[in-house]
């Protein structure tokens, strides 16, 4: 019993993590279902004791990942790139300094998957490098490359950049 | 710059020792360089935060809700819980509705037709402009993280300022502005002109999370940290 309830507390930030991920809240809702969905399943692999929030955070990130990689193979949209540097997003080549500011979304889309997910995990979400690392399964130094990566990207697309 | 960037988007994060942040903070108050820095990361993370967390501050739609809901004997224990937060929900912010709601009931308009203020959002005390009515009582006693879908007033952020108030923005219908605590009042530091939603809403926002990152000494407060400050009504202990 405590583990829905616990589940049900968690709710708002998982939705919120969800729309940084999926962009879209119709995209973060179906994503955090099927989140929901997971964890009910395989609800025997977390350990009590534990923490609920980094095993749902993991859940859905990999479930995202999965999409991604899945609609990437369909044509739909690009694949997951490794190539951090590469900005990710259609048009991203007219989009210059400044020309999104405001347009939160506008700058999260443009980032690559690996970039959004920790700037949401640690600038949103408020986790330590050490537990995003955890929930990502990354070593810290990669949070910390991509975090500085993915901060750059963002002040340079919402205009703050000097 | 005696600082490399990832030292300071580590103490942005919370992520150095005690030692190394008190540095930093003494450094930036000589160092332009590094404010600047300091506050062009404080914008973004502020920016974030202001885009993002209203979604947490939605109602959870019905249907991943009830994928929560277990059905049986058991499933009371759910049930009762939820109505029980619902209904603690209700009590707790009955207080700042209560008054909107009267008057719209007496004035015989409907909420959600016609938002109605029936009481100025602001005043001028001895030449300053301080938080009046519904406006200062969702400052003193709403938190961000608790507050309902769609209030008269949404706290966006709270946060310690550099002369070490505690500090508010907020949006309304009437004006957005940010609000400091000063002896028992809070004063309106910065405004700007109300939404009624839509399309400036977005611009505007970016605009107030930068005048408060501006005004930020360290990061906006967490959920506890808020709750924390509202219990001890705003006053900074130093």
């Amino acid at each position: 019993m405590r583990f829905e309830e616990e589940l049900v507390e968690l709710l708002p930030r998982l939705r919120r993590f969800a729309r940084g991920l999926a962009r879209h809240q119709s995209d973060a809702d179906d994503l955090c279902q099927a989140a929901i969905e997971r964890a009910l399943k395989s609800r025997d692999q977390w350990q009590q004791g534990t923490r609920l929030d980094s095993w749902m955070y993991r859940i859905t990130r990999n479930l995202w990942i999965d999409e991604r990689r899945a609609a990437g193979r369909r044509g739909v949209h690009a694949p997951i790139d490794d190539a951090a540097t590469q900005v990710a997003g259609e048009g991203a080549a007219e989009v210059e300094a400044g020309a999104l500011r405001g347009d939160v979304d506008g700058a999260m889309a443009r980032l690559p998957d690996e970039q959004r997910e920790v700037v949401m995990l640690v600038l949103v979400e408020g986790y330590a490098y050490r537990e995003a690392a955890e929930i990502l399964d990354v070593p810290v130094g990669t949070v910390t490359s991509r975090l500085a990566r993915g901060r750059e990207a963002l002040m340079f697309y919402l205009g703050e950049a000097a | 710059m005696s600082f490399d960037p990832a030292t300071v988007a580590a103490f942005i994060d919370g992520e150095l020792d005690d030692l190394t942040a008190r540095r930093i903070e003494r450094e930036a108050a000589t160092d332009a360089a590094l404010a600047a820095e300091i506050a062009r990361h404080r914008t973004l993370k502020a920016q974030l935060m202001a885009h993002y967390t209203p979604v947490a501050e939605e109602a959870v739609p019905e249907r991943l809700r009830s994928l929560l809901a277990v059905d049986d004997a058991v499933d009371d224990k759910v049930d009762t819980s939820l109505a029980n937060r619902r209904s603690a929900r209700r009590a707790r912010f009955s207080g700042i509705h209560w008054s909107a709601i009267a008057a719209s009931l007496i004035l015989g308009l409907t909420i959600g037709l016609r938002p109605w203020m029936p009481a100025a959002d602001v005043a001028i005390d001895n030449g300053t402009l301080v938080a009046a009515g519904p406006l200062a009582e969702a400052l003193d006693t709403q938190l961000a993280s608790t507050q309902p879908g769609d209030p008269a007033v949404r706290i966006v952020l709270s946060f310690e300022d550099k002369a070490g108030r505690y500090c508010r923005s907020f949006e309304s219908r009437a004006i957005d502005g940010i609000g400091c605590r000063e002896q028992d009042r809070w004063q309106i530091e910065r405004t700007l002109p109300g939404q009624r939603r839509g399309d400036y809403r977005q611009a505007s926002s970016g605009e107030l999370a930068a005048a408060a990152a501006a005004m930020m000494k360290r990061d906006a407060l967490d959920a506890s940290g808020e709750r924390a400050a509202r219990d001890v009504g705003w006053v900074r202990h130093r």
